[in-house]
């Protein structure tokens, strides 16, 4: 569970965030949609440690962040807009030291990494040094070292973002597994697409404020599961996986 | 299109990159902020000065021997030397920056003739030539007072222009080489193959693979400072120096001096391998990218410990280098020796270790501050034996105290 309690930051004379509160429960995906810039990106970053808030608080579980980061921050994952590495290491490396610093079981996470990186289509660039990695490839390695050790609660910020259609499937797949698995997913996209499939419930951000919150029955289809644009390119590349995933 | 066309489009072109040019310059100097160029006019200074006395009396002797005429035969021929050195500075930097890719704007999208281009980059790397000025000035003012003044103020004008004729020969050699390597395409002027060879991504052997290892915090992240060091990185460069004054500081005891000369020269080193190493452990803590170091389950105590553990190391090599080179010493001053060594390389790689967490991710402030705080000490300890450690102190444990604060940091 996530809760974001009356947070506000401010950068400067800008009021980026106002008051937010919202929440992401066990085994559901919110999704957080706005214009660039009404706040979405600090929410998320805010939400993972990277910058305190002016006020409110932020609770993983019943931690609270800032309060106790490092206990909290077991149970988060966050996959950057714009991520960053260690340039020097491979990707491998670079997972296996997030994994160490996270205690996962060395074993479990390097099946799970060469499993996921498969899936992504990451498996051949897993010893290239991250430097040399395209965009998009950079945003699957994020998004492999944020749910490496199956997170509690998962921050997506525009993850799918510079993805091929496969990986997009892949990751989205990987996601409902994780809410299905019980961990609240936080998910930030100005597509309002891939937010309208993917979530179960959105939170809408306009000038730093929370302007309205909808559940997937209010705006209705489409249901989750493949579009037709997604089913052709699968059909195309002859690697459809089983339809009914997100 | 006609000749008149051409010309005026030429002039066009060749007006822009004036412009372009003067505009970077402009913005480079812009961007070295004040205490940047102090320190930097400071380092051109003691380097200035050390050539200079370098210089100064072999030729003040040779004045005596032999006269003026030789001097001034002494002074062209160490400033030809020099303008060739520039060339060659010119010829590297531009062989490097063809080979990776010159950088700003993708060029070849861009509709400029390739000779305005040619001309341009070269502009670029003509620019590390310079660097020839410094010892240039200290060749040149060694001879004052030696050969008439005329004389320098003319051979200088010769130097300038040496300087300038050599870095243009070394980018047209460079430029020269590049076409050379680049694979010939028909219909192509000579730069443009070049251009796509560099922007062409270079593919080598996979990294090894990785260990999946269970261990603390502290360990996974000193066992990743030393692969990001073993890999060419900022870090990777800050490592030669420790690395180098460390041999230097044992290679002392073996140098044909005075015991007591050896001693004080084998202390010195050994504290500026302990200010290098504590350069080293900033350096590679700024590696750390913040998104993923401040998104993990991190604590202060894991950051700083793996640092400080850096410190430890490096000041137990140092230790042991010494006691194994200075086995000549008397015990008890032996013994002096590595308590003062030991206490003082742990202090500095310490106060290294603190800046670098309770300044990340500012890596140049962390190194400023260090540079500073040392060279305060200095400056203290030569006015009154001492107190210069006092400050050094100092500076640990007001540095300790803003550990905690390491987790609201933010990036800026």
């Amino acid at each position: 569970m996530l809760r974001i309690e009356r947070v506000s930051r401010r950068y400067g004379d800008l009021l980026a965030l106002d008051d937010v509160s919202l929440e992401a429960r066990p085994g559901e995906i919110v999704g957080l949609l706005g214009a660039n810039g009404a706040g979405k990106s600090t929410v998320l970053r805010t939400a993972a440690g990277l910058q305190p808030p002016d006020a409110g608080r932020v609770l993983v579980g019943e931690t609270d962040l800032w309060k106790d980061p490092v206990a909290a921050k077991r149970d988060l994952g966050y996959a950057a807009e714009e991520p960053e590495f260690y340039e020097e290491l491979s990707v491998d490396e670079y997972l296996a030291f997030v994994s160490a610093v996270r205690g996962v079981d060395p074993g479990a996470a390097r099946a799970r990494a060469a499993d996921l990186g498969v899936r992504l289509g990451l498996g051949e660039r897993s010893r290239e040094p991250v430097r040399r990695l395209s965009h998009g490839m950079r945003k699957k390695t994020s998004l492999l070292a944020a749910v490496l050790h199956r997170p509690a609660v998962l921050l997506c910020d525009e993850a799918l973002e510079g993805l091929d259609a496969g990986a997009a499937l892949a990751a989205k797949q990987e996601l409902r597994a994780l809410a299905d698995q019980g961990a609240a997913v936080l998910f930030s996209s100005h597509v309002t697409e891939t937010i309208e499939r993917l979530c179960d419930r959105v939170v809408i951000l306009h000038r730093g404020r929370v302007a309205r919150t909808l559940e997937r029955r209010e705006w209705g289809a489409p249901e989750p599961g493949l579009s037709p644009l997604e089913r052709e390119f699968l059909a195309l590349a002859s690697a459809a996986p089983a339809e009914g995933a997100a | 299109m006609n000749a008149s066309t051409l010309v005026e489009r030429e002039r066009r072109e060749s007006d822009a990159f004036r412009l372009l040019e003067r505009t970077l310059v402009r913005r480079r100097v812009a961007g070295v902020d004040a205490r940047l160029r102090v320190e930097l006019a400071a380092l051109a200074a003691l380097i200035l000065g050390f050539l200079f006395w370098q210089v100064r009396i072999p030729l003040d002797s040779l004045e005596r021997r032999t006269g003026v005429a030789t001097v001034a035969e002494v002074e062209f021929a160490g400033l030809a030397a020099l303008a060739i050195g520039g060339g060659g500075i010119a010829f590297a930097r531009h062989t490097v920056r063809l080979r990776r890719g010159p950088g700003g704007p993708a060029w070849l999208a861009l509709p400029v003739t390739p000779r305005a281009l040619g001309r341009h980059l070269a502009w670029g790397s003509r620019a590390t030539a310079w660097l020839a000025l410094v010892p240039a000035a200290a060749w040149v003012l060694a001879g004052v007072q030696l050969v008439p003044a005329w004389w320098l103020v003319l051979l200088f004008a010769i130097f300038v222009w040496m300087l300038l004729e050599a870095a243009r020969l070394g980018c047209w050699l460079a430029v020269r080489d590049a076409v050379r390597r680049a694979e010939p395409r028909s219909g192509l002027d000579d730069l443009s193959p070049v251009l796509v060879a560099a922007r062409r991504v270079r593919t080598s052997a996979p990294l090894p693979a990785a260990h999946w290892r269970r261990q603390p915090a502290w360990r996974a992240l000193l066992v990743k400072d030393l692969v990001v060091t073993r890999r060419p990185s900022p870090a990777r460069q800050r490592a030669i120096a420790p690395i180098a004054l460390l041999v230097s500081s044992a290679v002392a005891w073996a140098l044909p001096i005075a015991p007591a000369l050896a001693h004080a020269l084998a202390f010195a080193l050994g504290l500026l391998t302990a200010a290098t190493l504590a350069e080293w452990i900033i350096a590679v803590a700024g590696t750390d990218p913040f998104p993923v170091l401040r998104g993990l389950p991190l604590g202060v105590a894991s950051v700083w410990g793996a640092r400080l553990l850096w410190a430890v190391l490096g000041s137990a090599s140092l230790l042991v280098v010494q006691a194994l080179c200075a086995r000549a010493l008397h015990p008890m001053a032996l013994q002096v020796l590595l308590v003062w060594l030991g206490a003082a390389s742990l202090a500095i790689g310490a106060l290294g270790a603190n800046y670098a967490v309770t300044l990340y991710p500012r890596v140049e402030h962390a190194q400023r501050m260090l540079a500073l705080s040392l060279g305060l000490a200095i400056a203290a300890s030569l006015m009154i034996p001492l107190v210069g450690w006092v400050l050094v102190f100092t500076a640990l444990l007001h540095s300790a105290r803003r550990l905690p604060g390491w987790s609201r940091q933010e990036a800026f």
